[in-house]
């Protein structure tokens, strides 16, 4: 089965270079001929499980907490780019 | 040596911590240069723990089991101040920002972190061959991979540069290289274990769990991580060891599809030697079938690389680790990711992207999502009958380095056997088969019931109790 490498590349956000999209393109062909074998499967009336256990909700009173007082700092201090302590982005257009 | 021999080593002042400590720095410069199990070290802080430990020794207070035991941390998993790379170029600089729940537990028992070991980039693969900073080799032949992705935390653990370790395990990255490495690993249920601070690969399948020579280690280990998390809302309360069964009382399950083509023989032959100590030592055995076994792997390797293409989103650039300069917000979202991952991290994103994209999302996704039913429901019609299962950790024994590293497809295959317990949420440990000295380690597996983590590890004991 043929993708177009260049089109998800460009929905995931992700620059690919011209050596990469030629690889892929051929390895994620095979990958996906191999994901043919579930096709075998009446799974008509199957409910498809989304995840490993058992959930229940969790409620709690909406109440704010200072949870991580510290945590500002640190996450701030991470950021690539600031001005004036806040976070610095390119401009969007 | 245990966890257990040096924590009464500790306690009988034989040594002290910081002693101890030193010590395992001083194997880790002999060792690590070969092996590069670790990406980096923490010693004034560890030093400093182990010097708080001396001191309470000191003082004549009762040590828990975990105090001054030193740890190997897989470096997906964050220590407040330390770096968590995830073994990826895009986090090269981070600093993490807080513990990871797990760490926080450990530290209250005053467990010490020697440092962050190698992983395959972001936890993607079965080699650590995919980590940015270079690959791990095996502690018992250097031109063997240890397995992945935990593939530095279970060398760590087989070369005594640790005594025990964590790693985290989406299709088998902890019971693989455990069984690569000739260490104990265990899987927790999803759910166990919290997962917060955990760098996430893929949501519904990630679970963090330890390594450790023996299987009492593992189990000492793994009853200071568990329990429900408030900041890990798919974290479960479980009492483990309520009820723990009588070994004679437990009944495995030897799933035909798990010993068929595709199963190296001299791995098999070892993993029925274990099957038939354990039977001359009066353990019940019954042949069973899991029929939806073969197609696990074309369901693992869609609902996970779906996952991940969403969990890896989040490295734009833009609120943490470097930012390329681009002209604007799109530019720089794809450089940003085009510099920092690596070729599989690459790979699964796209592929994740495909299988949820319009058009192919029903034929891929949600047929995947069915057919992890039918591997669960496997499992839960076979556990009316058996307690547990047994079965080869993998189809062979520890490959040479690049070796796979041509052939994605092949790669893969090296957790046939360890995936479906991810995909069912089930506990699964992997065991050294014992009397393999001089010769390349191989692992069995265990999988249990939900919840049920005191079953397998009851049974791995009773295993090594063998003469």
């Amino acid at each position: 089965m043929d993708i177009n490498v260049e089109y998800l590349a460009k929905l995931a956000r992700v620059e690919l270079s011209e050596e990469e999209k030629r690889r892929f393109s051929g390895e994620l062909g095979k990958i996906l001929d191999h994901f043919k074998e579930l096709q075998e499967l009446d799974t008509e009336n199957v409910v498809p499980m989304a995840g490993g256990t058992e959930l229940t909700n969790v409620f709690r009173k909406d109440e704010a907490k200072e949870r991580f007082p510290e945590l500002n700092n640190a996450a701030t201090k991470a950021f690539p780019d600031t001005k004036d302590g806040l976070l610095k982005v390119p401009k969007v257009l | 040596m245990t966890i257990k021999g040096f924590h009464e080593g500790l306690v009988d002042k034989k040594f002290s911590a910081v002693e101890a400590i030193g010590g395992f720095y001083r194997t880790i410069h002999a060792k690590d240069k070969d092996i590069h199990a670790f990406l980096s070290l923490n010693k004034d802080s560890a030093l400093q723990t182990a010097k708080v430990i001396d001191a309470r020794i000191a003082k004549g207070e009762k040590l828990g089991i975990l105090a001054g035991i030193p740890l190997a941390i897989k470096d997906n998993i964050l220590i407040s101040g330390e770096p968590a790379t995830a073994a990826s170029r895009i986090l090269e600089k981070y600093s993490a920002a807080y513990d990871a729940t797990v760490i926080s537990k450990l530290r209250e028992e005053g467990a010490i972190f020697l440092g962050k070991t190698n992983l395959d980039e972001f936890a993607m693969g079965s080699s650590t061959e995919n980590s940015a900073y270079g690959p791990t080799k095996n502690p018992h032949d250097i031109i063997r991979v240890p397995g992945g992705s935990s593939g530095g935390s279970a060398a760590a653990v087989a070369a005594d540069m640790a005594l025990g370790a964590l790693g985290s395990d989406t299709g088998g990255s902890i019971r693989q290289p455990a069984a690569f490495c000739g260490v104990v690993g265990l899987k927790p249920t999803y759910g166990a274990v919290s997962r917060y601070g955990l760098i996430a690969m893929a949501s519904s399948l990630d679970q963090i769990g330890p390594f450790a020579k023996t299987v009492e280690d593992t189990e000492i280990l793994f009853k200071a991580i568990v329990g429900k998390d408030e900041l890990d809302a798919t974290s479960h309360h479980t009492d483990y060891t309520n009820g723990r069964n009588k070994i004679k009382n437990l009944r495995v399950g030897i799933p035909k599809e798990y010993f068929a083509e595709g199963l190296d023989s001299e791995v098999g032959d070892e993993v029925q030697k274990v099957i038939a100590a354990l039977k001359s030592a009066g353990i019940k055995f019954k042949s069973i079938s899991l029929p939806h076994t073969r197609y696990a792997l074309s369901v693992y390797y869609i609902i996970m690389p779906a996952e991940v293409s969403t969990n890896l989103a989040r490295y734009d650039g833009i609120r943490y680790g470097e930012r390329q300069s681009a002209d604007n917000l799109f530019e720089l979202y794809k450089k940003n990711k085009g510099v920092g991952f690596g070729a599989e991290t690459k790979r699964r994103v796209i592929l994740g992207t495909f299988v949820l994209s319009a058009g192919y999302y029903d034929a891929y996704y949600t047929k995947a999502q069915k057919v992890r039913t039918l591997i669960s429901n496997d499992f839960d019609k076979v556990f009316g009958e058996v307690d547990m299962v047994i079965a080869p950790t993998t189809p062979t024994l520890p490959f040479k380095l690049g070796e796979k590293t041509k052939d994605p497809l092949q790669m893969y295959l090296s957790d046939i056997y360890t995936i479906p317990a991810n995909l069912a949420g089930l506990p699964g440990v992997s065991i050294p088969v014992k009397g393999r000295d001089g010769k390349l380690p191989v692992g069995f597996q265990l999988i249990g019931k939900k919840w049920r983590e005191a079953d397998i590890l009851s049974m791995g004991r009773f295993y090594e109790s063998l003469d």
